[in-house]
This record gives structure tokens, sequence and C-alpha cells, in this order.
């Protein structure tokens, strides 16, 4: 799993059948890198560090075996000290 | 399999239920990078370990219904950093 920090929220209305309405965030492995997208299972807000699994526990943690996410936000971490790690 | 060391606990009230109960650990590999891990072992900081990744690492866990991607399966007993 990947520590990340939530930038924002990312509105896609036209979007595969397979998505359905889950919310998506754009992420960042660190401010300024590299931005991806995650699917939210959790419910999380800009700002809040989180921790995004990958592989076939993405697709699951997402709501169901066939959801087509690769990078799913599975929490939220509650103290996280980006320079310390 | 990749070679982490241990750099501490990590605590995460708020989860998916898939996580369960799993105890979670902050890693850091040998080129400097950082991951977290599912511990069904129970790893003190500072220690290196072995870990799996993908599917596998659901497979290593007691139950394999966690939703992980990243599990340690062991403790190395003795490990020099390059």
């Amino acid at each position: 799993m990947k520590i990340m920090r939530v930038e924002k929220t990312l509105v896609s209305t036209n979007r595969i059948d397979a998505f359905g309405h889950r919310p998506l965030l754009v992420v960042q492995d660190k401010p300024g890198g590299p931005r991806s997208v995650a699917v939210d299972a959790v419910g999380c807000i800009p700002g809040d560090w989180v921790i995004c699994v990958g592989s076939s526990a993405a697709r699951e943690a997402a709501g169901s075996k066939d959801y087509p996410s690769d990078l799913t936000i599975v929490g939220i971490i509650d103290h996280w000290n980006p320079e310390g790690a | 399999m990749d070679i982490w060391r241990v750099v501490d606990e990590l605590v995460c009230t708020r989860r998916v239920p898939g996580l369960g109960a799993a105890s979670l650990r902050v890693l850091r590999g040998q080129k400097g990078e950082i991951s977290v891990a599912t511990d069904p072992v129970g790893v003190p900081a500072g220690k290196w370990v072995f870990t799996t990744v993908g599917s596998a690492a659901r497979l290593a866990m007691p139950d394999p219904t966690v939703q992980t991607d990243l599990t340690i399966c062991g403790i190395i007993d003795q490990w020099e950093e390059e």
C-alpha cells in the first residue's frame, strides 16, 4: 500500500458503466509529485493523508471483484508527518 | 519478494471494513521508497523484513479476504545494508 495525499475531487461525467457513481479523487505521492486517480472507498476530504491499495484488493475494496480499479483508498492515516518518514 | 526495513507502526482508525483490524507498518525500501504493509507477524520498528506483493499478499494473511497488496512474510534474522 502507498501513502498518498488527497489533492482534490475528480469529476468525470462520461465514464464507463463499470465505474458506477463511485467518487474519484486526485492523489499525490508527495506535494508536487505525479498525480494519480484513486477510487474513494472511505470518504476523505482534500488534504487527508491516506493509504491506497492496488492489485486485486483495489478491485474488491472499491465494491466488487469486477470493479475496474487499480488504486483504491482504504484508510485515512490518523497522524502523518511527511518529513519524518 | 522484496526486502524492507520497518520504520514505524501506522495508526489508521478510519478504514474500509475489508481491511479488518489488520496491523499496519510503514516500510522503507532499499532505495529509500516508503510503503505500507499489513503485518501478520508483529514486527517492531527497525527490523528488516521480506514481503510479498499483489494477490499473493492476501494469501499471506491469516484471513485471505483482507484487502491488502503488500504483506510482511517474515523477519530477516541478519541483514547488512549495502
